[in-house]
């Protein structure tokens, strides 16, 4: 068992690389001494600015040995973002490093640094483990960082006790064992995530990072999954979209495979059925739960499910507790998966919650109905906030990066559905002067501050942004107009679009076509800067 | 074949709305600059093999190297000179 594989890792020329059990608690541990030693307190952050890597996965587990936080940060988020966030959190810590530089791991306030690789002078031991603090159920492991609608990235702070929670029963319910080889398809960042590293400390199943390059590749993934001997499988569905469409998943035998799960956003009943057909053997079940709470309610896939009916989202797990709101018919989740609160931010917090009959529940902002079964439907968003490829991206962050551009002088942003992409971001402008901003420019400046799922798909120059009759920014226009530009778009990656918008092409004015969407020439020419172009009734 | 004048065509059609008049640089970033993520790469790749008929390896798909027209042309050489010499057999199926 000590020298089972805890984690395989590929080098760059393919080669796998494998780390044991008993060398990741011993990196894990020396490293906990050597954080501890350097005056690491109990909750103290530790930023990890890591590709998904071992090395990534040993500093996860040694800053909980340490009693610390890990707060992992996608390494290719913009560097103002990463800055940013590195501040909020007040990080005592940064690992930093990828393929191109090795990893160095720097005090923010001291800039002392403390090697990676210092040799060990005993090999770790239980004494060692023992030696360092222990964190309570309630402290926080780690800080995951979503879009925030106010320009700023919000962090949910997660107990271990939420994170067990979770975990234990994952483990329970698919039976997780040491003969598994749990992917690891999900950036670290990404709540999904916990499910394949912890599954694997907590069952002793082998853990397969999948390269960051490969994970939008179908071609490869599908290669990846039978080369890699991969048992469980939890990633968002747009990966297992593009597998079963891009990858031919059909077309090949995955008999080791024996458990899919995906959450994050909808997977299209039609996709899901063809999954169950390609991959029989397995159980397929669906994974409700934001951030905030992680997985509360959960849905196994039935045998010959046809897909002719929205996949539910299914009934609560046993550890949350779930409700309605009577009037909105807003998902109210409780119970021990449940988030501590949002990093530094007692405002957004207390609104997250709500208290029922003496219980704490997080708002989830879904709307959902009850099926006479008891399962539940995902109905829609009660918020502007929308899912692209499982990641959340609140609309009103974009607007607010367009609109701190020099020369913009106003931003909307409207997500439209979109077969294959999940959802399509189109930005509307209003700048200074015709042609003050060009496209690439207004694409370039958010790139410079968003990570890319959030740089708008397209974005379209206007005179006037539509205005409702209160001078509120009419979305519904907007929508028409964008769902009229994205079915005209010849886009290559998405060939098909599922958006039937029967209305789109008379609602939107004539002068919105997309072989005519230079700058600032969508806008009607009536000069009547308030009224809407896309209101013409 | 003009490597560059077919990527820039590509780009223009699916990535700007067809908005030609917007110039593509040599050297404008195309991944950090925000013209082209994830999804967007997959519609490249899958456009430059079929195109060039080429074929690409995971490692290659490296956003930050298929970053500007220039190293996109320098890729396809490359991969088109070897080829030439009769290293890579090319098996790719079109989609």
């Amino acid at each position: 068992m000590p020298y089972a594989p805890a984690i395989v890792e590929q080098d760059r020329v393919g080669e796998d690389r494998v780390t044991s059990f008993r060398e990741l608690f011993e990196q894990a541990a020396s490293l906990a001494v050597r954080f501890v030693e350097h005056g690491i307190q109990k909750q103290d952050r530790i930023a990890l600015v890591l590709p998904k890597t071992t090395d990534a996965i040993v500093s996860i587990f040694a800053s909980l040995l340490a009693g610390a936080v890990y707060v992992p940060i996608h390494p290719r988020w913009p560097r103002e973002r990463i800055e940013t966030t590195l501040a909020d959190c007040a990080a005592r810590l940064v690992i930093e490093g990828d393929e191109n530089s090795p990893l160095r791991i720097t005090d923010r306030k001291t800039r002392a640094s403390i090697p990676w690789t210092a040799a060990l002078a005993n090999p770790a031991d239980t004494a060692v483990a023992n030696s360092l603090p222990r964190a309570d159920a309630g402290d926080p492991a780690l800080i995951l960082f979503t879009s925030g609608s106010t320009g700023r990235p919000k962090g949910v702070v997660l107990s271990h006790r939420a994170v067990s929670a979770f975990v234990k029963w994952s483990a329970r319910e698919f039976q997780i064992s040491s003969r598994d080889r749990i992917a690891c398809p999900s950036p670290l960042s990404f709540d999904l995530s916990t499910f394949d590293i912890f599954n694997m400390a907590l069952c002793g199943a082998a853990c397969v990072l999948v390269p960051g390059h490969s994970v939008w590749m179908p071609r490869f993934l599908v290669q990846f999954v039978r080369k890699a001997r991969i048992t469980c499988w939890y990633s968002v569905p747009s990966i297992l979209a593009g597998m079963l469409e891009e990858g031919r998943m059909a077309q090949d035998d995955y008999l080791g495979l024996r458990v899919i799960l995906f959450a994050g956003e909808v997977f299209r009943a039609q996709d899901v059925a063809r999954l169950q057909a390609a991959v029989p053997q397995a159980v397929c079940a669906n994974l409700y739960g934001p951030t905030e709470t992680n997985v509360v309610t959960w849905y196994r896939v039935p045998q010959g499910f046809d897909g002719s009916q929205p996949l539910p989202i299914g009934q609560p797990c046993p550890y949350a507790t779930v409700t309605t709101d009577a009037t909105s018919g807003e998902l109210l989740a409780g119970g021990d998966s449940l988030m501590s609160g949002y990093w530094n931010r007692p405002e957004d917090t207390q609104r997250a919650f709500v208290n029922v009959e003496g219980k704490r529940y997080y708002r989830t902002g879904d709307r959902v109905s009850r099926a006479p079964d008891g399962n539940y439907l995902f109905l829609g968003r009660l918020d502007r906030q929308v899912k692209r490829r499982g990641f959340r991206i609140e609309l009103g962050e974009i607007e607010t990066v367009l609109a701190g551009r020099e020369d913009i002088l106003e931003a909307a942003a409207v997500a439209v559905d979109d077969a294959k992409m999940g959802a399509v971001i189109v930005a509307f402008v209003r700048t200074r002067s015709a042609g003050a901003v060009s496209l690439i420019e207004a694409k370039a400046h958010c790139a410079r501050t968003l990570p890319l799922y959030m740089v708008p798909d397209h974005i379209v120059f206007l005179d006037a942004i539509p205005k409702g009759s209160r001078g509120k920014i009419d979305y519904i226009a907007l929508s028409r107009i964008a769902e009229t530009l994205d079915q005209a778009m010849p886009n290559q990656s998405s060939p098909k679009h599922a958006a039937t918008n029967h209305a789109a092409n008379d609602a939107a004015p004539n002068n919105v076509a997309p072989n005519n969407a230079a700058p600032n020439n969508v806008a009607p020419d009536n000069g009547d800067q308030d009224r809407s172009p896309a209101v013409h009734r | 074949m003009e490597i560059k004048t077919a990527v820039r065509q590509f780009i223009a059609e699916n990535v700007l709305l067809g908005i030609h008049q917007t110039t593509i640089e040599d050297t404008t970033p195309l991944v950090s600059g925000g013209l082209i993520d994830s999804i967007g790469m997959i519609g490249l790749v899958n456009f430059l093999e079929t195109r060039f008929k080429v074929e690409f390896v995971p490692r290659e798909i490296d956003v930050h190297s298929l970053n500007t027209l220039d190293q996109i042309d320098e890729l396809i050489r490359k991969k088109l000179a070897s080829q030439g010499t009769g290293a890579a057999g090319s098996s790719q199926q079109t989609r």
